[in-house]
C-alpha cells in the first residue's frame, strides 16, 4: 500500500528520505514528486522515447534507493537525485550509441523538415520554437547539451549543476558560456523556418 | 499499475536493500587517506629533490665544455621529480574521489597538493628525511644510484679534468692522493686555487678541477673539499653537511639506465669501483 498523496505532500524531501529508510512505501512519495520532471529531463538529455524513459527512471530510482545512505545532507536531495538520473540517462545514451540507434531523433527531424510548410511564423508558435531549440541543442556536443538543458530547461543554479555533473562551478560557467556560443553558431547555420 | 507502485514492488520482490552507511563512510575515509598518503609521498620525494640539489655541484657550470642545458638536465634529480609528480597526480585523483572533491578545479587541486607537498617536504628536508630516504634507497635498492655514487663518478674523470680522492701526503707544490678506485695520483697545485677550508693534511678528502698530464699525474687548477665549496674556514673539519656518507666504492656498479637521484649524467664516467 503506497503512501497517500496528502501525506507525501505534507513532507519535505529529507523527511521522506528518513521515513523511507524505515518504511519503504514512503519512497514512492519521492518517485511521484519528481517523476514528471525527471522523465522530461531523461528524454531531453538522452533522446529516449516516451516508452524508454520510464524504464530509465525506474533503474535510476533503484540506484537512488540503494545509495540512500550515501546521500550527503549538505547537498540538495534533488541535486543528488538529478545526478543519479543524469548518469542513468547518459549510460542509456551510450548504450544506444553503441548500437548506432541515435543517429537521428525521428520526431524532431521530421518536425523540423515540416516546419517551413506548416507554419507561417514560427516565432508565434512557442511550442514549435521550443522544438526547434531542442533540436539545435540535440546537435551540440553532449557536455554542452547537458549544461544548457540543466540551466535553461531545468532551471538549476550553477551550484546545483555543479553537484549534478560533479564538476567545479567555474567549469559549469565556462561550459555554459561555450555552449551558448556553440548554440548561436548552430542556429546561424540552420535556417529558421 | 502506477510506476511508483511498480518501483516499490520491484524493490520488494528483489529484496534490494540500501547499502549500509558505514560503506560510504569508509569509502570517503579511504579517499582522504589516499590523499594524505600521496601528499606524504610527494613530501618525501620533494625532500629528496632538495637534498639532491643541495648535494649537486652546480658550480661546475663554469667549467663546462658541454651544453649548459644538457648539463643542467643531467644534474636534475629526474627520478625523484617524476616520483613527486606521480604522487601529486595520485593526491589529486584521491581528493577527487572524496565527497566534495569535484568542487575543486584541476588548477586549484594541483596548487594545493603541490603546496602541501612542498611545505611538508621542506620540513622533512630540514629534519633530515630527504637524506635518510636517499640513503635507504642507496642501501636497499640495487638499481638505485645514489647522489654520492653519482658524485664519485663525476669526480673520477681525470681525462675530463675532474679528480678526487684522499690525501696520502703533501708538500709545497704537490700532493699525493688516492682516488676512489684506489689509484694513486701526484697532483701539482702550485698555481691552483685551494679552498680556504683545506689544510691539505693526510686523510682529507678533496676534489679537483684541472688537467691530466699523464699516467698518475694531474695538474690542479682548483682544489676544494669533497663536501661543498669549502669557502669558509672551519676548524680543520672537512665534514660538511651532506658529506656524511661513506664513499660507496665497495658497492657494485649500478646497471646503466637505472633510476637515480640524478638522470644519466652527460659525462661518461671512467670510474670503476673495486670489488
Amino acid at each position: 500500500m503506497l503512501t497517500p498523496k496528502p501525506i507525501c505532500d505534507s513532507l519535505s524531501d529529507l523527511e521522506i528520505l528518513r521515513r523511507a529508510l524505515e518504511a519503504l512505501d514512503f519512497f514512492s512519495c519521492l518517485y511521484e514528486r519528481y517523476e514528471q520532471r525527471f522523465l522530461r529531463y531523461i528524454r531531453r538529455v538522452s533522446g529516449a522515447t516516451a516508452e524508454e524513459a520510464p524504464d530509465i527512471l525506474q533503474d535510476a530510482f533503484i540506484k537512488i534507493w540503494k545509495n540512500l545512505n550515501g546521500f550527503d545532507q549538505s547537498l540538495k536531495l534533488s541535486s543528488w537525485m538529478y545526478r543519479i538520473v543524469h548518469n542513468e540517462a547518459v549510460s542509456f545514451l551510450r548504450r544506444k550509441k553503441s548500437f548506432g540507434k541515435d543517429q537521428k531523433v525521428p520526431y524532431d527531424e521530421q518536425l523540423y523538415q515540416r516546419m517551413p510548410d506548416e507554419v507561417q511564423d514560427a516565432a508565434e508558435e512557442p511550442e514549435l520554437r521550443d522544438q526547434r531549440t531542442q533540436h539545435l541543442v540535440n546537435r551540440l556536443p553532449q557536455p554542452y547539451k547537458e549544461v544548457l538543458i540543466l540551466k535553461y530547461w531545468e532551471n538549476l543554479s550553477y551550484e546545483e549543476i555543479s553537484d549534478v555533473l560533479k564538476i567545479p562551478e567555474g567549469t559549469v560557467a565556462t561550459r555554459i558560456n561555450r555552449a551558448k556560443k556553440a548554440f548561436i553558431q548552430a542556429s546561424e547555420k540552420t535556417p529558421a523556418p | 499499475m502506477k510506476d511508483s507502485e511498480k518501483l516499490i514492488q520491484t524493490i520488494r520482490e528483489k529484496n534490494i536493500q540500501p547499502v549500509p552507511k558505514h560503506f560510504f563512510t569508509l569509502k570517503n575515509a579511504a579517499a582522504w587517506l589516499g590523499f594524505l598518503l600521496a601528499v606524504l609521498l610527494g613530501a618525501l620525494a620533494f625532500s629528496v629533490v632538495l637534498f639532491c640539489i643541495q648535494q649537486t655541484d652546480f658550480n661546475l657550470f663554469s667549467h663546462l665544455g658541454h651544453s649548459r642545458l644538457e648539463f643542467f638536465l643531467g644534474l636534475l634529480p629526474v627520478f625523484w621529480i617524476l616520483f613527486l609528480m606521480l604522487a601529486l597526480v595520485l593526491a589529486m585523483v584521491s581528493i577527487r574521489k572524496t565527497g566534495k572533491g569535484y568542487k575543486f578545479s584541476i588548477t586549484r587541486l594541483a596548487a594545493f597538493t603541490t603546496a602541501f607537498s612542498i611545505l611538508a617536504g621542506t620540513l622533512l628536508f630540514i629534519a633530515g628525511g630527504g637524506r635518510a630516504l636517499e640513503h635507504a634507497f642507496e642501501l636497499n635498492v640495487n638499481l638505485y644510484e645514489s647522489v654520492q655514487e653519482k658524485k664519485v663518478k663525476l669526480w673520477s674523470q681525470p681525462e675530463q679534468g675532474y679528480l678526487s680522492g684522499t690525501i696520502l701526503s703533501s708538500d709545497a707544490t704537490s700532493i699525493l692522493i688516492e682516488d676512489f678506485s684506489n689509484q694513486q695520483w701526484e697532483m701539482h697545485y702550485d698555481s691552483a686555487f685551494v679552498a680556504p677550508v683545506l689544510t691539505l693534511e693526510k686523510g682529507q678528502k678533496i676534489k679537483a678541477i684541472g688537467k691530466m698530464l699523464g699516467k698518475g699525474q694531474f695538474e690542479a687548477r682548483e682544489i676544494r673539499p669533497w663536501g661543498g665549496m669549502g669557502l669558509r674556514q672551519k676548524n680543520s673539519s672537512l665534514h660538511l653537511p651532506g658529506d656524511q656518507f661513506i664513499v660507496p666504492a665497495l658497492r657494485p656498479a649500478p646497471l646503466s639506465g637505472a633510476p637515480s637521484c640524478r638522470a644519466a649524467h652527460p659525462y661518461r664516467s671512467t670510474w670503476a669501483p673495486q670489488p
